[in-house]
């Protein structure tokens, strides 16, 4: 039995909960909102005319200019820009992730002299950035004639993100099993049918989460195609833009469209397939 | 003793070979060019010049200005965005589908290309027709021009930073506290402990290995940095956020001293080197504090 005191005090120990709740609800919905302002800014801007968005940045378009997308992509020639995007962020995507597996099995699986060395100098290659090697890379690719082509951007972008999937892989492959590996080279197996017959199954869902943040940050790279790609026919989305900022400043519509093309790829990429980006970006955080 | 096997070498072959051609060459090699210079431009005849960029360096202001702006831009980034993720982190522990919800969407401006966030923000940031100014003076505040003023343009650009960073850092942070069992909180509970003291004694030192690897990162991301500030500023107005990253790109790609500024490449990776060696030994000598 509880007295009239005892249930006042519970009572408000209940609205103080109440309040709690509502005031941690409040903090978390102000930051979804923060996060997806701009993006909402970004698309609205694209489906004004210019002297809709003078008018407000904010208010929902009048007349949805839809025909704004074809306009950047026909007449402006941005679906070559387009194409460029594709070409660079699939390549380097499945050059890195090629080489990252291999490494990642060979670190993993292997006790060999000098692993622990070898290991440790690839993950130094996380602290380079592109602004660290500008200089030789831009000569070695001159010397090479690979200035202004496709392979002058694959190959040091593909760089960038090796040493992260290497890592990655390495840390996934070590979570199997090894008597699922030593059971399969008991039965014969040659290393490369092991990889591809016991390991990659297992690993796939690991091998898609580097695809997807590889795919994306190569997609999203900026500065060796800017370097590299001085020829508008050979840009790609990204430099493409600020190309087109520094001939039409102020026409924003425009420009925002170009940006919304940029986008939406990589946004429908993460909206399918969360899960896999969300496990690459924190799986290797988190081992020791 | 087991044979020498060649077979884990022909794996990680590639990657080694791979990474030697783009990373390990080109930092070698930028240190080597730091001693040189050539007479004209790009030319590549090179002579002997000693330590002569590095005291060059030294007296640039300009170069040391930026070098000041991207450790003020570590600072920036692990005060906002990573105590934010930690925060967001810490209050969406424990909630069911609606967690992973916000997650994502958080996570959404990670994966805007920092062309196209720069783009944005520096329309939100507008002077005249800007939404900031808008809604700053809606509720009786004065807007200001936050990216042609000296005194505020880094910290107005390190908030685009932020925008896209702070995502990232809750995915980490929650991973991390999904690791840590439920039981010490109700045990820290029973010792009467209050949410703070739970998230100060329990959360923090629990997370110590994700709280690594984003400081780590941080750092990295924020020496090297090159996209956002370059569309949103150009190290503008005044050079008052300009950093290394610009000043590597501009001596190179515009002015054509390569000399100079490969000596500024080598800064850099050492500043970075040293910062995050600084980071990790730290916190693995608590550990052994412990």
């Amino acid at each position: 039995m509880s007295s009239a005191r005892g249930s006042r005090k519970k009572r408000s120990w209940h609205s103080k909960r109440l309040m709690q709740s509502a005031v941690i609800h409040a903090i978390l919905l102000l930051f979804a909102l923060i996060a997806l302002f701009p993006v909402y800014l970004m698309f609205n801007a694209a489906l004004k005319t210019s002297a809709e968005l003078f008018q407000s940045f904010l208010a929902l378009p009048q007349d949805p200019q839809w025909k704004n997308f074809g306009f950047i992509l026909n007449e402006q020639g941005y679906k070559g820009a387009l194409y460029n995007s594709m070409v660079l962020s699939t390549s380097t995507m499945i050059l890195t992730t090629v080489i990252a597996v291999l490494a990642g099995y060979g670190f993993a699986v292997y006790r060999f002299a000098g692993k622990q060395w070898l290991f440790l100098l690839v993950l130094t290659g996380l602290m380079v950035s592109e602004t660290s090697v500008l200089i030789p890379v831009y000569q070695l690719l001159q010397d090479l004639g690979l200035l202004n082509t496709f392979a002058g951007m694959i190959l040091p972008q593909a760089a960038l993100g090796m040493t992260f999937g290497v890592f990655l892989m390495t840390t996934f492959f070590k979570d199997i099993p090894r008597a699922l590996i030593d059971a399969a080279v008991v039965d014969g197996g040659s290393d490369l049918q092991v990889l591809r017959h016991v390991v990659m199954p297992l690993a796939r869902p690991a091998i898609m989460s580097l695809a997807l943040i590889e795919f994306m940050w190569a997609w999203n790279s900026f500065f060796f195609p800017l370097v590299i790609a001085t020829k508008q026919w050979l840009m790609p989305m990204s430099v493409r833009i600020i190309d087109f900022m520094g001939r039409f400043t102020f026409k924003y519509d425009m420009i925002a469209t170009t940006t919304v093309i940029l986008f939406t790829p990589i946004l429908i990429l993460y909206l399918v397939t969360q899960r896999s980006f969300h496990r690459g970006i924190t799986f290797g955080a988190l081992k020791d | 003793m087991t044979r020498f096997n060649i077979r884990p070498y022909l794996f990680i072959a590639p990657a080694l070979i791979y990474l030697g051609v783009w990373i390990f060459y080109p930092i070698l090699n930028a240190l080597a060019l730091s001693f040189f210079d050539s007479p004209t431009g790009r030319s590549r005849d090179y002579f002997w010049v000693g330590l002569n960029n590095y005291a060059k360096l030294l007296g640039d202001d300009l170069f040391l200005k930026s070098l000041y702006h991207n450790i003020i831009w570590v600072l920036l980034s692990i005060a906002i965005p990573v105590v934010l993720g930690l925060l967001l982190a810490a209050l969406l522990a424990g909630r069911g589908r609606s967690r992973l919800v916000y997650a994502s969407v958080y996570f959404i401006p990670h994966t805007v290309a920092a062309v196209c966030a720069a783009i944005v923000w520096r329309w939100i940031y507008d002077p005249s027709i800007g939404p900031l100014n808008w809604l700053l003076e809606t509720i009786g505040l004065e807007g200001r021009p936050w990216l042609a003023d000296e005194s505020i343009v880094l910290i107005a650009v390190n908030m685009i930073g932020s925008w896209s960073y702070f995502g990232f850092c809750v995915l980490i942070f929650m991973a991390g506290l999904q690791n840590i069992s439920p039981e010490l909180y109700d045990a820290a509970m029973i010792d009467g402990a209050g949410a703070l003291q739970r998230f100060f004694y329990v959360t923090i030192p629990l997370l110590r290995n994700a709280i690594v690897f984003v400081l780590v990162y941080t750092i990295i991301g924020s020496m090297k940095f090159f996209d956002l500030i370059f569309v949103a500023t150009n190290g503008g107005p005044n050079e008052a956020s300009t950093v290394v990253g610009l000043r590597i790109y501009w001596h190179s790609m515009r002015e054509g001293r390569f000399n100079y500024a490969a000596t500024m490449s080598t800064i850099l990776t050492v500043v970075i080197l040293v910062l995050s060696v600084v980071v990790i030994r730290q916190i693995v000598t608590e550990d052994e504090g412990d």
